[in-house]
């Protein structure tokens, strides 16, 4: 049996369709799993255009539900990365063609086949957001470093709690090292802080990232790329192994780091 | 630890008389009496503190034992307040016990006294007709004396509200505070104004 990964944050285009076409390629890429990615958002369909995938769709998740066609139909081979399958959205339909009845047993039947399947949410706390998290068993939560991002990311975890998921990770999106350092942008200790949750992942703002959206190859296939490293550090702690938040750039030990070091103490990893 | 229900101490300040806790006033009254008797004149002029192990003492008894001593020439002094760091005791009876974090979008409604152990987030809201207790940050709104209890207070571990209200008077954070104090503190009403002080006494 697998497991279904909601990927969610309240707020939009703080990153849940590029997490989870990164997390995805990366768990079948490096983990070596059998993944599949489900896009929840009806209507507003994206992912398909992230991975690259769209020219591939015949059927699609509003179709399995109401039985137009069969669970593989609807599923697509990711030709580059074995072990990756894409289950896309309607584009011309809305939020209410699927009931949270008939997600829960759509991720039901994937999880029989696969061994993670990400849910890509969309935005609000409305049907969608209730149709992505039904069959879910585990959450991520990505924000930005706004406050507006964290406030819903805030509201998004009350939610979850309320619908019974225990501990949601937080992927932290769109960091810039040097306005932190400047204090002109919230650090990670402040939205853990407040949200309290435990962390997965700190991913930096990456120009590779705009390009590799709209080229629709996943930057964590790309070796150079600062983010890529980031999401392939989160594929390796989704699978539960122990890796340290990696240094960004530009931030140097602080006074206090460096006392730390000095006396053999370890400096805190950012 | 003796049992004996009163213990009589020289101090700095002169004699403390302890009473413990759950003694009958009686033998109290007989003890303090019989000791006092046995060292005639001993404690003549000593000006005396009494402590009562339970915190307090029965008004017309505390009477009683000041026309003892005045007999034996002892004057009694008012009893000093503990220095001990209490958070207040919610007046009210009814107290509602949230143990975990108040997210933005949650309402806690409720008739009583609210205690928070965790944060309030920012966007979440906490009204109560008695007092609002946080033990962790409050970030959101938080509405004491909802139902017009102009003696209702707020009490934070680290208060930074979006906005303070009690009973019917409703108060914004200042604009201009550029970092908040990194110690308890306390809103209550005075003069139809919210003040907001450094919970470190109980006056």
């Amino acid at each position: 049996m697998g497991e279904a990964i909601v990927i969610t944050s309240g707020k939009g285009g703080v990153g849940k369709t590029t997490t989870t076409a990164n997390l995805g390629t990366g768990l079948a890429l490096y983990g070596q799993k059998k993944v599949v990615m489900v896009d929840a958002d009806i209507g507003l369909r994206n992912l398909d255009v992230v991975m690259g995938l769209e020219n591939r769709i015949v059927y699609d998740l509003v179709d399995v539900a109401n039985g137009v066609c069969r669970l593989k139909q609807a599923l697509i081979k990711d030709k580059r990365f074995e072990n990756l399958y894409l289950m896309p959205a309607a584009q011309t339909k809305d939020k209410t063609a699927i009931t949270p009845e008939q997600m829960k047993k759509l991720c039901d039947d994937l999880k029989k086949d696969f061994d993670y399947i990400l849910i890509d949410c969309p935005a609000g706390i409305e049907r969608g957001f209730k149709n992505a998290i039904a069959g879910a068993d585990m959450a991520i939560i990505v924000t930005t470093p706004e406050v507006s991002a964290v406030r819903d990311a805030d509201r998004i975890v009350g939610l979850l709690e309320a619908s019974g998921f225990e501990e949601p990770k937080l992927v932290i999106n769109r960091i810039r090292p040097d306005m932190v350092k400047r204090g002109d942008m919230m650090d990670i200790d402040d939205m853990i802080d407040i949200l309290a949750i435990e962390l997965l992942g700190v991913v930096p703002e990456d120009e590779k990232i705009v390009v590799s959206t709209n080229r629709g190859e996943p930057a964590v296939a790309d070796e150079t790329s600062k983010a890529g490293k980031a999401y392939r550090n989160m594929v390796a702690r989704l699978q539960g192994q122990d890796v340290p938040l990696m240094p960004m750039e530009n931030i140097e030990p602080s006074f206090m780091d460096k006392l730390r070091m000095f006396f053999g103490l370890k400096a805190r990893t950012r | 630890m003796t049992n004996e229900p009163v213990i009589i101490k020289g101090t700095k300040e002169g004699v403390t008389i302890v009473v413990e806790e759950n003694s009958n006033f009686e033998d109290v009254k007989k003890i303090i009496y019989e000791k006092l008797q046995n060292s005639r004149n001993f404690f003549t002029g000593a000006k005396v503190s009494l402590k009562a192990k339970n915190g307090f003492l029965k008004k017309e008894d505390y009477t009683k034992l000041q026309e003892i001593l005045s007999d034996f020439g002892m004057s009694l002094q008012e009893a000093k307040s503990p220095k001990t760091l209490i958070f207040p005791k919610p007046n009210r009876s009814r107290v509602l016990l949230l143990k975990r974090t108040v997210r933005s979008g949650q309402k806690i409604s409720y008739k009583g006294t609210v205690v928070i152990l965790g944060d309030a987030n920012p966007g979440s809201e906490i009204v109560a007709t008695g007092d609002i207790l946080v033990m962790g940050t409050l970030r959101g709104m938080a509405h004491a004396g909802a139902a017009g209890d102009t003696s209702a207070i707020v009490a934070a571990f680290r208060l930074q509200p979006t906005q303070l209200r009690i009973a019917d008077v409703i108060s914004r954070p200042p604009e201009d505070k550029e970092q908040s104090p990194l110690f308890p503190e306390i809103a209550r009403l005075k003069d139809n104004m919210i003040v907001i002080e450094p919970y470190n006494s109980l006056k």
